[in-house]
């Protein structure tokens, strides 16, 4: 793919990955430094993109993975067992909500909810339902088995059902 | 692309629907999408990066060095540390540099490698030099904490760039707390600053694997690539 033909392609997606970041990052600016710092690397490693696949969610997983490699390091980490490895049970890296956000939950849009879920929840619901990815792509996305991505959906649809339970 | 869904309204109480039709959206702000369409500009359109940036990093520059000489005299000193710890950390700022500055530079490798095992004073009997997962992409030798020593970079498919480094352990001796069973080695597996970090002795070696590999998928996958560094590079001290 010509490199003006890449880029007129990418921008189409300018929207959806902005929304996206603004949910991951929970802040404007960093969601704007997270959007263009995917599209500098998508640009840098075109060469990489096969045409004929999706771009919308390779885009995506660029997005993700940058914010994973830097975003996340100012976040703290998720606390590690004693054998030096992170409990696979856990959130991987936001605490879950305590007792005194989940009594507010009643008082709490859909917004705010969505954004009290963990990255490996939020992530999969949001490029399912709201950007109507495949859930082949979103596992893609996620790097794990179309079966983890249904399984975190079901689970991230359960915990908004509690955070908004008095609110609907 | 297939077109499959997750649920529909009638298995997850409208879930899915509600997220569709009431969530907030957020569409790129104007100033965000001309930035970026001039970020995506070609180069040669573009001014020089000197000349956007030259004066503030400068003044940016004078100003560190202004109160650097203003402050380091009433700065505490670090407190030691044990020596394993030291060059961990040491590692990790290679690491970073890698991520940020680092190049691929595959066609190099192999003139780089030896020279890189003549400077370093660490040879390799066998290295490896990737897969269909991770490449090696950079040989080269280091200084840390006193220590002279080989750095390899790798970079994985995904992007993800792996440092390797190599240096004389001594008399270095690893904790047991963190150790984790990796195939037959139980190397120490460590999170610090953000970063995933595998350290072991070999011989007389201390070798770290740093990366930015840090949830537990990614961890897992960081694993794999240690047994492969493990099981098919064989350093030794040659000074």
């Amino acid at each position: 793919m010509a490199d003006d033909e890449f880029r007129q392609q990418a921008l189409q997606h300018l929207d959806a990955l902005h929304n996206l970041a603004v949910y991951l990052t929970r802040n404007g600016s960093e969601a704007e430094d997270l959007v263009q710092e995917t599209y500098v690397r998508a640009m840098r490693f075109s060469h990489r993109f096969q045409p004929g696949t999706h771009l919308r969610a390779w885009l995506f997983q660029i997005l993700r993975n940058t914010f994973l490699t830097f975003y996340r390091l100012r976040e703290r980490e998720s606390a590690l067992s004693e054998d030096g490895v992170p409990e696979s049970e856990a959130p991987m890296f936001h605490d879950a909500p305590s007792r005194d956000s989940e009594s507010a939950g009643a008082h709490m849009d859909l917004d705010r909810a969505l954004t009290k879920l963990p990255e490996e929840f939020k992530t999969p619901l949001l490029l399912a339902e709201v950007e109507g990815l495949a859930l082949e792509d979103v596992a893609r996305i996620m790097d794990c088995p179309v079966g983890t991505v249904k399984s975190r959906i079901f689970r991230a649809k359960e915990r908004l059902r509690g955070f908004l339970k008095d609110y609907q | 692309m297939t077109t499959e869904q997750t649920n529909g309204p009638e298995d997850d109480g409208g879930m899915g629907r509600l997220l569709r039709e009431r969530l907030t959206r957020h569409p790129a702000p104007a100033m965000l999408r001309a930035t970026v369409r001039e970020a995506l500009e070609p180069r040669a359109a573009r001014q020089p990066w000197w000349m956007l940036w030259g004066a503030p990093a400068a003044t940016a520059i004078a100003t560190a060095l202004v109160m650097l000489l203003w402050i380091a005299p009433s700065l505490p000193s670090a407190p030691a540390t044990d020596p394993a710890q030291l060059v961990v950390r040491a590692v990790l700022a290679d690491h970073a540099r890698n991520i940020f500055w680092g190049e691929t530079r595959t066609d190099v490798v192999p003139a780089a490698l030896p020279r890189a095992m003549a400077e370093s004073g660490v040879a390799l009997n066998w290295v490896f030099t990737g897969d269909e997962d991770i490449q090696l992409i950079n040989a080269k030798a280091t200084y840390l904490e006193g220590r002279r020593g080989i750095e390899l970079a790798y970079q994985d498919s995904a992007g993800h760039t792996v440092t390797y480094v190599i240096v004389p352990g001594g008399s270095v001796i690893l904790p047991e707390r963190g150790r984790v069973q990796i195939d037959r080695w139980k190397p120490v597996v460590r999170k610090e600053n953000g970063f995933s970090l595998i350290i072991w002795r070999q011989q007389n070696l201390l070798c770290v694997l740093a990366s930015d590999l840090v949830s537990d998928e990614d961890l897992g996958r960081f694993k794999q690539y240690f047994v492969k560094v493990r099981s098919s590079t064989d350093p030794y001290v040659t000074y």
